[in-house]
C-alpha cells in the first residue's frame, strides 16, 4: 500500500514520497484506438470546489512487481492468469472516467460541499479521462476502448510505485476452509458475500475476468482476486446505486467481514451472481446461489445488489432461497420512498429473510452549491442546466451515494 | 361549527361505477354515512350540507375540485369531513384534495381513508384518519373521523389527533458506521435468534381486488397504456426517464402505427434500440388496429396515457394508477392493456 498525498500534472510519471506526477503526453497514448478521436486528462482534489459530472468508472491503481501479473484479468492480462505476487496499491488516488454514453444516467461527484461526504470519490485524488468518440465510432467500442485504457492506466501509475516501499502491508486473510465434518470449529458463524452483478446488456454490464456474468450460474470465487480486479463495471445506468470498478475492488462487506474474522465469525468467501432479467431466470439464479452457499458451509450470507427495482428482487429471492437452504440472510437495499420519505421504501422485498440494511432513501433531495469548475461536460443534462451550477438533486444522481455494496454510512430511518 | 361532509356518488345514493362521472353537486343537511357521522359529531357541530362528486371526476378534473370548493363555501361551513373512503384510490385522493383545497381555503379539515390508500399521499397538511379496508368498517371508521372532527374543532393540535394516520418519513441521516458494518451486526442479531431485527420494515402495499373480464370485448372501448415511456420524438414534454413524477397523455386518433422517427421511448431502465426501431412493440398500436378492424374490439381510445416506470417511487406509482383508472372510466374505458417493460 502506497499513500497518495498529492497527484500534479507535468514532468515524468512517478511516485515519490506519496506524490504522484504525471506525464499526461505519454499516458494519453494509452487511449489510442480508433473508437477515440482524443482523451483528455486531469486531477481533482480532495476540498476542491468541483464537480465531476457523466461519471462512468472509477478505478484504483493497482499493479504487480511483475509486469501484468494477474493485474485486472481479461483486460490488461490474460484471462486466465492468477497471481500470488503482491499487489501495489495507490491508496488516495482513483483513475476516473467521465462524459457522455448512451444510456448512462448522469452521475455526479462533488469534491467539496454537502454531497462530498456520499461519493467516496471525494477523498481521492482523482486522474480524470475525458474523451472525444471517433466520428462513425460504434458507442460499444467506445465504451469498450475507455474502459480497457481506465484499467491500463490505473496499472500504469500504480506501476509507478512498485519500485518504492510500500507504506504499509496488508495481509489479506483467505476464507476459512469449509468446517471437517466431525473436528471442525463451529464456534464461530461462517458468514460469505453474495455480490450480485448487474447484467442487463449493453452498458449495463459487469464484467468478471473480462466477460459478461449474464447467463452464468453463481460462482464462488477466491476473494483475493477480486483485490486483483476481476470484477470490472460496465455498468452506466443508476448513478447513486452503482458498484464502479473501485468498489469491487475494495469489496466493503468482504473488507468488513474480514475485520471481524476470527473475533465473532469466520470469513466464509465470496460467490459472484448475475442479475438476469427474466423472472424464471431470478428465480433459477437464487436457487443455486442458496444451494452453493449451503453446500460450501456457509451458517449465513450477506446479499447486495446492482441497480434499481429490478435489482431488489434479486435480493429478495436469494435472501428467501437461502433461508429456505437453512442459510441465514441479510440484504443491503436502497429505498425509494418517494421525495417525501413517506412511500413504501421497497418495491420487491422479502417474504421471509425480512433482514434489511438500508443505505438511504434515493428521492430525497439535496442542494448542492455552485462550483469552480466542472470535468466530465458543461452541461448536467438531466436538469438541463450548466454543470457547475447550484442545483437540486435527488440522492440518486450522486455517484454510489446508496453504495448496494456498504461502502457509505448513509442510512434511512423513521422520523419521530 | 357548521361542517360539510363530502363523499362520492356511491355513498350518495346516485349510483356506482356506472355514475362515476357526475359532476360535484350539494345537498342539504347530511346524506348517507353523513346521518350517522351527524349524530356522532354530538349537539355542538352539525352536517349542514353533503357535497358529492363522481369519482372519476373528482380525481382527474382538475376543475372538479374548485368547483367543490365553492360549493362547500355557499353553505358558509366551518369544517370539511372528507370520506371515509376507505381502500378506493379514486375517492381517496378525491377526499386528499377537496380536504387539501379546504384547509388552503382557511377551513378546518379532515379526510378519512385506510393507511395504504394513495389519496394518503395527496392529502398535504390536511391530517388523515384512518379509515378501515372496505364499506363494512363504516361504524368504526365513522366513529374515529367523529372523534377526530371534535378534537379538531375544540382546538386539539392536527399532528395529535385520535385515528390519525402517522405519515411515516423516511429521513437519510448518517450512520456511525458503514451499510456493510451494520450488514454484518444484523447477521450476527439474525443469526442469535433476533428475527425481528431489521433497518426496514415490511412495506404493506395493500391489496387491489381484479376487475372481472369485460363480457363483450367487440363492443368495448379498449385503451393502451404503458410505463415504457413512448413519446413523441424528441420528448416535447420533457417525461423523465428515470423516478417520474407524472404521466402524459397523447392523441391516437387517426394512427394506424406508431411510426419509428416519430415517436421514441426515453426508458432509462433498458435499451431502447429494439423499441424505438419499433415503437409498436412498447405500445401495440398496429396490433390493436388489427382487432378493431377485424371487430375483435370495438374501438381503441383516441389517446394513450404514458409515463416511465424506472425507478419510480411506490407513492407515485400508485397515484398514477388511480388518476388513470379515474381518467379512462370517465372516458368509457372498459378495459387498458398496460405494457410493462
Amino acid at each position: 500500500m502506497h499513500h497518495v498525498s498529492d497527484v500534479a500534472l507535468g514532468g515524468a510519471t512517478r511516485f515519490q514520497d506519496g506524490r504522484l506526477t504525471l506525464n499526461v503526453e505519454e499516458l494519453r497514448r494509452i487511449f489510442d484506438d480508433p473508437a477515440l478521436a482524443s482523451v483528455a486528462i486531469s486531477v481533482v482534489h480532495p476540498g476542491e470546489s468541483a464537480r465531476i459530472v457523466k461519471v462512468l468508472d472509477a478505478v484504483e491503481p493497482r499493479a504487480k512487481p511483475r509486469d501484468a501479473d494477474g493485474i485486472f484479468p481479461g483486460f490488461v492480462s490474460p484471462a486466465d492468469s492468477h497471481s500470488g505476487s503482491d499487489t501495489h496499491v495507490l491508496r488516495g488516488a482513483a483513475v476516473v472516467t467521465a462524459g457522455y454514453l448512451p444510456r448512462a444516467q448522469e452521475a455526479l461527484a462533488d469534491m467539496s460541499g454537502p454531497a462530498a461526504a456520499l461519493c467516496f470519490l471525494a477523498s481521492t485524488h482523482n486522474v480524470v479521462v475525458e474523451f472525444v468518440p471517433a466520428s462513425g465510432a460504434d458507442w460499444a467500442d467506445v465504451a469498450a476502448a475507455l474502459r480497457v485504457g481506465a484499467l491500463r492506466l490505473a496499472n500504469a501509475l500504480a506501476t509507478a510505485a512498485v519500485e518504492t516501499a510500500a507504506d504499509e502491508v496488508e495481509d489479506l486473510t483467505a476464507p476459512a476452509s469449509p468446517p471437517a465434518e466431525a473436528a471442525g470449529d463451529r464456534s464461530l458463524p461462517r458468514i460469505g458475500a453474495i455480490t450480485n452483478l448487474q447484467t442487463q446488456g449493453a452498458f449495463k454490464d459487469v464484467y468478471v475476468r473480462g466477460r459478461s456474468l449474464a447467463g452464468s450460474p453463481p460462482l464462488a470465487v477466491d476473494a483475493g482476486e477480486i483485490e486483483d480486479g476481476i470484477v470490472v463495471s460496465g455498468q452506466y445506468g443508476h448513478p447513486a446505486l452503482k458498484n464502479p470498478t473501485f468498489l469491487h475492488q475494495n469489496n466493503p462487506i468482504v473488507a468488513a467481514l474480514r475485520a471481524r474474522d476470527g473475533v465473532d465469525l469466520r470469513f466464509a468467501g465470496l460467490v459472484l451472481s448475475p442479475e438476469p432479467v427474466e423472472q424464471a431466470a431470478k428465480e433459477t439464479t437464487a436457487r443455486q446461489a442458496a444451494e452453493l452457499c449451503r453446500d460450501l458451509g456457509w451458517d449465513a450470507a450477506i446479499v447486495t445488489k446492482e441497480g434499481g427495482g429490478n435489482a431488489d428482487s434479486d435480493v429478495s429471492l436469494k435472501m428467501d432461497a437461502l433461508e429456505a437452504a437453512g442459510v441465514t440472510a441479510v440484504g443491503l437495499f436502497a429505498e425509494m420512498a418517494g421525495a417525501d420519505g413517506s412511500g413504501p421504501p421497497v418495491v420487491a422485498p422479502p417474504e421471509r429473510a425480512t433482514a434489511m440494511v438500508s443505505t438511504g432513501n434515493y428521492d430525497q433531495r439535496l442542494q448542492l452549491p455552485a462550483v469552480d469548475r466542472a470535468l466530465g461536460g458543461s452541461r448536467f443534462d438531466l436538469l438541463d442546466t450548466d454543470a457547475s451550477a447550484a442545483m437540486e438533486v435527488p440522492t440518486a444522481v450522486v455517484y454510489a451515494a446508496l453504495s448496494p455494496l456498504g461502502w457509505g454510512r448513509l442510512t434511512a430511518s423513521a422520523d419521530g | 361549527m357548521r361542517v360539510v361532509h363530502y363523499i362520492n356518488q356511491f355513498f350518495a345514493g346516485v349510483g356506482g361505477e356506472d355514475s362515476a362521472a357526475v359532476r360535484p353537486e350539494r345537498r342539504d343537511g347530511a346524506t348517507g354515512p353523513g346521518r350517522r357521522l351527524d349524530a356522532l359529531l354530538g349537539e355542538e357541530h352539525s352536517v349542514v350540507a353533503t357535497v358529492f362528486c363522481g369519482d372519476d371526476v373528482a380525481a382527474s378534473d382538475p376543475d372538479a375540485i374548485e368547483q367543490i370548493l365553492q360549493l362547500i363555501a355557499s353553505t358558509g361551513a366551518d369544517m370539511v369531513l372528507a370520506g371515509p373512503a376507505f381502500g378506493s384510490g379514486r375517492y381517496g385522493i378525491a377526499c386528499a384534495r377537496v380536504a387539501s383545497a379546504a384547509h388552503a381555503a382557511g377551513l378546518l379539515a379532515l379526510a378519512a381513508m385506510a393507511p395504504e390508500n394513495p389519496g394518503v399521499g395527496e392529502a398535504a397538511a390536511v391530517p388523515v384518519i384512518e379509515s378501515g379496508d372496505t364499506a363494512r368498517q363504516m361504524g368504526p371508521s365513522l366513529e374515529r373521523l367523529a372523534t377526530a372532527a371534535r378534537e379538531l374543532a375544540a382546538g386539539k393540535p392536527a399532528a395529535s389527533l385520535d385515528g390519525l394516520i402517522a405519515t411515516t418519513r423516511r429521513v437519510n441521516r448518517f450512520s456511525d458506521h458503514t451499510s456493510a458494518a451494520r450488514a454484518v451486526d444484523l447477521v450476527l442479531a439474525r443469526l442469535a435468534g433476533d428475527r425481528a431485527a431489521t433497518e426496514i420494515p415490511l412495506p404493506d402495499f395493500g391489496h387491489v381486488v381484479p376487475a372481472g373480464p369485460i363480457d363483450d370485448p367487440a363492443t368495448a372501448l379498449i385503451a393502451l397504456v404503458s410505463e415504457g415511456a413512448v413519446v413523441p420524438a424528441g420528448n416535447p414534454d420533457r417525461l423523465e426517464s428515470a423516478r417520474a413524477h407524472k404521466w402524459l397523455r397523447y392523441p391516437l386518433q387517426g394512427r394506424d402505427s406508431m411510426a419509428a422517427g416519430e415517436y421514441q421511448s426515453v426508458h432509462g431502465g433498458f435499451s431502447t434500440v429494439a423499441a424505438n426501431a419499433d415503437p409498436n412493440r412498447i405500445l401495440p398500436l398496429d396490433a390493436a388496429r388489427e382487432l378493431e378492424r377485424a371487430g375483435r374490439i370495438g374501438k381503441v381510445y383516441d389517446e394513450y396515457l404514458v409515463t416511465a416506470g424506472n425507478g419510480t417511487a411506490v407513492g407515485d406509482a400508485a397515484r398514477f394508477g388511480a388518476e388513470w383508472a379515474a381518467e379512462l372510466k370517465r372516458a368509457g374505458v372498459r378495459a387498458a392493456i398496460l405494457t410493462s417493460t
